[in-house]
């Protein structure tokens, strides 16, 4: 053990071990020095100066400048003023040098009448307006606002961040997330999350450490204001200690007791994030098509989850000399349909850590599981009803506490590993070429596949990028682009079950796309070298990767070689071009006698799919099929994955579809059409948008079902020759002189 | 603790990155880097935000940086600074941007301008006429100047022809370190870039310590405006500092060295590189120096920019890839250094005296010096002389003999009027003491100090408030923002001085200078913000006159500052 180093404070001796600061030495007399940046247990950072002191070391001269007590360690004949009529003067000055800027009262003044910064003003008798104001804070990095808002539960006000350095310690040093760091330099140097990102799209595992350790009003807590939810509050006293299922570590470890105390609130104004809620054998927890914005985690018990809609779609009335005549009854069919791709795979992608069976539609999830998930991050629609099958308790939770779950470490090891143990081998098999893969194979990729979360607007691999590893969508939607000298172009969205960069890795070329997470993805990654093991060892697996591989690559270039042809300037941006056929009202010659509408009605179900309303070029009304959008914002969110792309690019809604309406709301031409059947056996759900009748969405076929060599219902009934069916658009608008083309330099 | 991330791969890694992404680091690229590096995004961010080289946007075509401080304002700066701008706003958008930024250590060929980082100095009328009309035009740019070679009649032992590294070569036999450290003490040799610290104390103090690393570094950063007497010894003689390091390295066991040269510096990096990959083939640096059994590698780190960075804790901050943000001291880097090892940090000067002095001996050095200092002295001089440079001189020469001899007298026959004995912190001496010899005795008693040798000129007719708002704005621009008194205290005192200026002063502002003054001097981290109030408060006790008929008469004698609240 070192010797005791003797010191004097204010004529006080002191006897303290190596290494202890002037702070602490003067603390254990009984002198307190005033500090702003210092909070222990962080290592002192000692960039407010506050707790300046003036030091003399033995015979020596006394020190030409201050030391900061918080961070100087005491040296042996050390002789320490910690009050003098200078120190009073730096101490005031400081402290009035930041108030010039302060917002006063700041938000934390407000709320709660403790700023630390203005209670020290007043401790030490400083003054605001000592020092002039230097105005609005220019931003540091392009794209910084003072205020942001962007975060669920944490409000930052840069204004009123006097850079203590707290909130960085916090975050890094204590609770070891990394997202706090400082930008820029001098006056203008900020707080930042991650790379300079609003808050609330950062990586912020919302632990709130920082929030408690901020001095001021920069980081303010926000509360739930009416988000509440319906149930038994659990008060973060019990939160706090809660376990998973299997008596592993915390839910919340990690968490900032006083910061969830503060956020989930046994104060009162903030309860009912989390309600506990019991469910009897047999009661629904939550239905298909609803909307929400809170997902489940199972404490106890076990749910079955299913889809409850019919497996079908709607089919076209197929009698030719009906077409006219009369209007059919809407038939619903799972009948095999030669004019359709089959659905790739067996299973049915829902937002839960199990995939349905085509064939059965039916699993279920029991203690520790989370589902909901997609619903409560990016609010889509409930993708399968979910019920209890035992005496169930689970808790329901709002986004924020969702978001604090799933960041915190101990939870997503947990979450992770049922998922390694339960979930990847029917997730893996929900891969059609991965159906038959053999179970001691599933066994070796059990804990060699890498699971990675990404956050919305995170790239998670980039066109030129070494190959790296074969992805698989666990949750939310990837977007797949590809860079062309013209712009970008969206060649695909992928949401859970879909799959990605088989191509690289098969090749060992680079990445030939960029694959962007759209919202709260969660990938699982099988490494480059066991996936090729995998091609190696399975001929039958390889055959069919490479098979979809050579697909996708063509399809592709085809894609890639149409993109770059374009250069009709507006025509191009309506999407026009991309379209393979196209139905265009001449609105010169059509009437409006409305015709083609009741054909159009009469040909399917009585519900029209043709709009009179649609987009209008020049003097065309066009009504399309698909465009093949350079970005298919129809395949984005459903929450069941029942939409796709055909091989010709236009879109199949899948039998499993259940009504939720979300393709519907994307399509930008309006090409989604929702239609109703007269279904039995709904139930009542009140107050909420699903009604009691069953609802698919439906897009214009070009009648094909019914006689692919004929016309289109509405161009046959069109008594004006103002419906027309176009084969080659590009060719068809370019030969209508009609067509302004818009000037280009 | 991100605050002890020790990546120094990181400025390489976003060099390359912003290389690779058109000049610029995008969220992206960024990220990688962090990947790559293992490191936390912020981190990654935050040391690219915090040197001027690197971008978080895109760049222009073109970029344009016009020095705006002390040596160039007064050479004509400010009008340059006005026909790029202009240049710049009859251009397409994206075409060129123009940039006031901080010293380019091309003070004696002020005003200077870099484009696209390469510098462009020692331009007369037509020569600027010539880069304003290529940049408008979208021509070829002109050839710069090539660095200027100083004469270094004493401190270079090896007259051309002679083989160099003598003293090395002798040290690498004998392993007499102890004598080594005896001659750099009767030599009376300190530190050539500001503080003065003896020398063979460092050394000493690092040779004593027990570690199973050390370095040595060189501090090559020099940025105050005015100071470029390192660059004169870089171009001219950087075998000298080759050397110097490399005994410092046997003298302390140090194995491994590094010159952190500021990245303005691009053609003096070049000679740099050249004369240690000489001296690699000499076979005095690497795995056997001087066929000796001691080893010494010797690099060179490009910094990524900023005043800052020569503060030597900042230094190496840098150097360990993180914000250059000055640490808090103790521990001294002669204990703690370079990643936790003990590290002597010289400045390049301080390196390039040793072989004269070992190679004569102490009493020959000692002799060489004026006024009862010892040696000699690079010194840069710029502003209104006729002959601006960087020069040896005895050590104790007067500012008078410095200004009338090599620096060829007062441009155009104009009188001094003031003096920077050293640099923008230096703050400014009267005419009077145009006698005071450049030693640290007589230079203390004037209130100033020899610091890194950058005198400038003032001529009569300039301002002195406006002069003093100038090197308070640079200071402002190099805070680095860590602590409290320099990141505000330096841009309330710009504030307070820009209402002087405009004829706005307030006396009850001007009462809190003192305060300010102290509060920055005491309490700063670092010598940047101990030294920010020095050049105001020295033209408060020289030239007080000057401050009144800007405040009470509102009223600028010199007729420089633009008075718009005289007004109203």
């Amino acid at each position: 053990m070192s010797e005791l180093i003797d010191a004097v404070i204010d004529g006080q001796d002191v006897r303290v071990a190596p290494g202890t600061t002037i702070f602490e030495a003067a603390q254990r007399i009984g002198v307190t020095i005033p500090t702003v940046c210092h909070l222990p247990p962080q290592a002192p950072a000692g960039v407010c100066r506050v707790c300046c002191v003036e030091v003399r070391i033995g015979d020596r001269p006394p020190e030409r400048a201050m030391a900061a007590a918080c961070a100087r360690p005491v040296e042996a004949g050390m002789v320490v003023t910690t009050n003098s009529e200078k120190i009073a003067t730096a101490r005031r000055t400081l402290v009035e040098l930041l108030l010039a800027d302060h917002p006063s009262p700041c938000a934390r003044q407000r709320e709660s009448q403790d700023c630390e910064l203005e209670s020290r003003a007043i401790e030490v008798g400083a003054r605001a307006d000592r020092f002039p104001t230097s105005g609005a804070h220019p931003p540091p990095i392009p794209g910084w606002t003072a205020t942001d808002d962007s975060h669920t539960h944490i409000a930052v006000d840069h204004a009123a961040c006097i850079m203590c350095d707290r909130c960085v310690r916090a975050c890094n040093d204590i609770a070891h997330n990394d997202v706090i760091g400082r930008t820029g330099k001098g006056f203008h140097s900020a707080i930042t999350f991650d790379a300079g990102r609003p808050m609330g799209d950062s990586t912020c595992v919302s632990c709130g450490e920082c929030l408690v350790s901020c001095p001021t009003g920069a980081l303010m807590n926000k509360g739930f204001g009416d988000a509440l939810i319906p149930g038994q509050p659990v008060p973060a006293s019990i939160l706090v200690g809660l376990r998973g299922p299997d008596g592993g570590a915390p839910l919340f470890e990690g968490i900032a007791p006083r910061f969830l105390e503060k956020t989930l609130g046994d104060i009162g104004r903030n309860d009912g994030a989390v309600v506990q809620r019991n469910f009897a054998a047999g009661e629904v927890i939550c239905t298909e098509g609803d909307f929400g914005s809170t997902a489940f985690y199972v404490m106890s018990g076990a749910v079955e989850v299913s889809i409850t809609a019919p497996i079908s779609r709607v089919r076209n009335d197929a009698g030719p000399f009906a077409r006219f005549a009369r209007k059919m009854k809407s038939l619903l069919t799972s009948d095999a349909d030669a004019d359709r791709d089959p659905a790739p795979g067996l299973t049915i992608p829902i937002d839960a850590p199990v995939d349905l069976s085509r064939a059965r539609p039916v699993a279920t999830l029991g203690a520790g599981e989370l589902f909901g998930e997609m619903t409560c991050l990016s609010f889509y629609p409930r993708s399968a009803t979910v019920k209890a099958i035992e005496p169930t308790v689970v808790l329901e939770i709002l986004r924020p506490v969702l978001q604090i779950l799933r960041r915190s470490k101990a939870f997503a090891a947990q979450v992770d590993a049922r998922y390694r143990e339960r979930t990847l081998e029917t997730h893996l098999r929900s891969i059609p070429f991965l159906a038959d893969l053999p179970s001691d194979f599933v066994d070796r990729l059990r804990e060699r596949v890498v699971l990675q979360s990404f956050e919305p607007g995170q790239v998670i691999c980039a066109q030129g990028d070494p190959s790296d590893g074969f992805y698989l969508v666990r949750l939310g939607f990837v977007k797949v682009s590809q860079r062309f000298p013209g712009g970008e172009l969206v060649l695909n969205y992928h949401g859970r079950g879909g799959f990605f960069g088989e191509i690289g890795v098969m090749s060992g070329a680079p990445r030939m796309a960029t694959c962007t997470a759209v919202d709260h993805v969660d990938v699982v990654r099988i490494p480059a070298d066991e996936f090729r093991l995998m091609l190696d060892r399975f001929a039958d697996v390889g055959e069919a990767f490479r098979a979809e591989a050579d697909r996708r690559d063509r399809q592709n270039a085809e894609h890639g070689a149409l993109t770059a042809s374009m250069d009709l300037g507006e025509f191009l941006d309506q999407g026009l071009m991309q379209a393979q056929n196209l139905l265009v009202l001449d609105l010169d010659r059509c009437t409006r006698c409305d015709l083609c509408v009741q054909a159009c009605a009469t040909a399917h179900d009585g519900a029209s799919r043709l709009i009179r309303e649609g987009l209008r070029y020049d003097n065309y009304l066009v009504a399309t099929s698909c465009r093949q959008c350079r970005d298919p914002l129809c395949m984005l969110g459903c929450p069941v994955g029942s939409i796709r792309r055909r091989d010709t690019l236009e879109i199949q809604i899948e039998d499993w579809c259940i009504g939720c309406a979300v393709c519907a709301e994307n399509c930008p031409y309006g090409n989604i059409t929702m239609h109703e059947f007269d279904v039995t056996d709904s139930g009542t759900h009140a107050g909420r948008r699903k009604a009691a009748t069953h609802v698919k969405a439906t897009a214009c076929d070009l009648c094909k079902n019914l006689d692919a060599n004929q016309d289109p219902s509405c161009v046959v009934a069109c008594p004006h020759g103002a419906a027309i069916r176009v084969e080659n658009p590009r060719e068809f608008f370019a030969s209508q002189k009609t067509v302004s083309r818009p000037e280009h330099s | 603790m991100t605050n002890q991330l020790d990546r120094p791969e990181i400025a390489e890694a976003l060099e390359a990155a912003q290389h690779r992404n058109g000049g610029y680091l995008t969220q992206d690229a960024m990220r990688r880097v962090a990947a790559e590096l293992a490191v936390p995004l912020h981190h990654v961010h935050g040391v690219a935000t915090f040197f001027p080289h690197f971008r978080v946007e895109a760049p222009a075509r073109h970029e344009v940086r016009v020095c705006v401080d002390l040596s160039c304002r007064l050479r004509g700066g400010a009008t340059f600074l006005d026909d790029l701008a202009t240049l710049a706003g009859t251009l397409p958008a994206g075409e060129i941007a123009v940039m006031p930024v901080s010293c380019l250590g091309r003070c004696d060929g002020a005003p200077a301008v870099s484009v696209d980082d390469v510098s462009y100095w020692r331009l007369d009328r037509d020569g600027r006429d010539r880069l304003v009309g290529a940049l408008r035009t979208g021509t070829a740019l002109p050839v710069p100047v090539a660095p200027v070679p100083v004469a270094a009649a004493h401190a270079d032992p090896y007259p051309s022809g002679t083989p160099r590294y003598a003293a090395l070569r002798r040290l690498a036999v004998s392993g007499d370190a102890a004598s080594v450290l005896a001659t750099l003490k009767a030599a009376q040799l300190r530190g050539m870039g500001g503080a003065g610290f003896p020398a063979a104390v460092k050394w000493e103090a690092v040779r004593n310590a027990v570690a199973d690393e050390k370095y040595i570094v060189c501090n090559a950063d020099e940025s105050e405006p005015g100071t470029i007497k390192d660059r004169g010894i870089l171009t001219t003689a950087p075998h000298l500092l080759v050397e110097g390091m490399a005994i410092a390295g046997l003298v302390t066991g140090a194995r491994r060295g590094i010159v952190y040269i500021r990245h303005e510096y691009a053609p003096e990096t070049v000679i740099l590189r050249q004369a240690i990959a000489d001296a690699y083939i000499e076979g005095v640096l690497g795995a056997s120096v001087a066929g000796s059994r001691q080893v010494f590698d010797l690099e060179v780190f490009v910094s990524p920019g900023g005043y800052i960075c020569g503060e030597e804790t900042a230094l190496l901050e840098a150097l360990e890839g993180r914000r250059a943000q000055p640490r808090l001291k103790p521990p001294l880097p002669v204990f703690v250094g370079l990643h936790g090892k003990p590290t002597v940090i010289n400045n390049v000067e301080t390196l390039a005296h040793v072989p004269a002095i070992l190679a004569h001996g102490s009493e020959w050095y000692v002799g060489k010096g004026r006024a009862g200092a010892a040696g000699f002295k690079f010194v840069g001089i710029s502003g209104d002389v006729e002959r601006p440079g960087v020069y040896e001189v005895p050590f104790g020469t007067t500012f008078r003999e410095l200004i009338d001899g090599p620096a060829g007298g007062m441009s155009g026959g104009r009188v001094l009027k003031a003096i920077v004995p050293s640099g923008a912190s230096s703050g400014f001496l009267p005419a009077r003491l145009v006698d005071t010899p450049m030693e640290w005795g007589a230079l203390a008693k004037a209130g100033s100090m020899v610091g890194s040798s950058a005198v400038v000129a003032v001529a009569e007719g300039r301002c002195m408030v406006d002069l003093a708002l100038n090197v308070a704005r640079f200071f402002a621009r190099e805070s680095c923002g860590k602590c409290w008194p320099c990141r505000v205290g330096s841009e309330k005192l710009v504030h307070i001085l820009e209402d002087v200026t405009r004829g706005q002063g307030d006396g009850a502002r001007l009462g809190t200078l003192d305060d300010l003054a102290l509060t920055l001097r005491q309490t700063s981290i670092c010598g940047l913000g101990q030294v920010v109030p020095a050049p105001i408060a020295s033209v408060l006790a020289h030239f007080p006159d000057e401050v009144a008929a800007h405040v009470r008469d509102r009223r600028c004698p010199s007729g420089t500052c633009t008075m718009t609240g005289a007004n109203g």
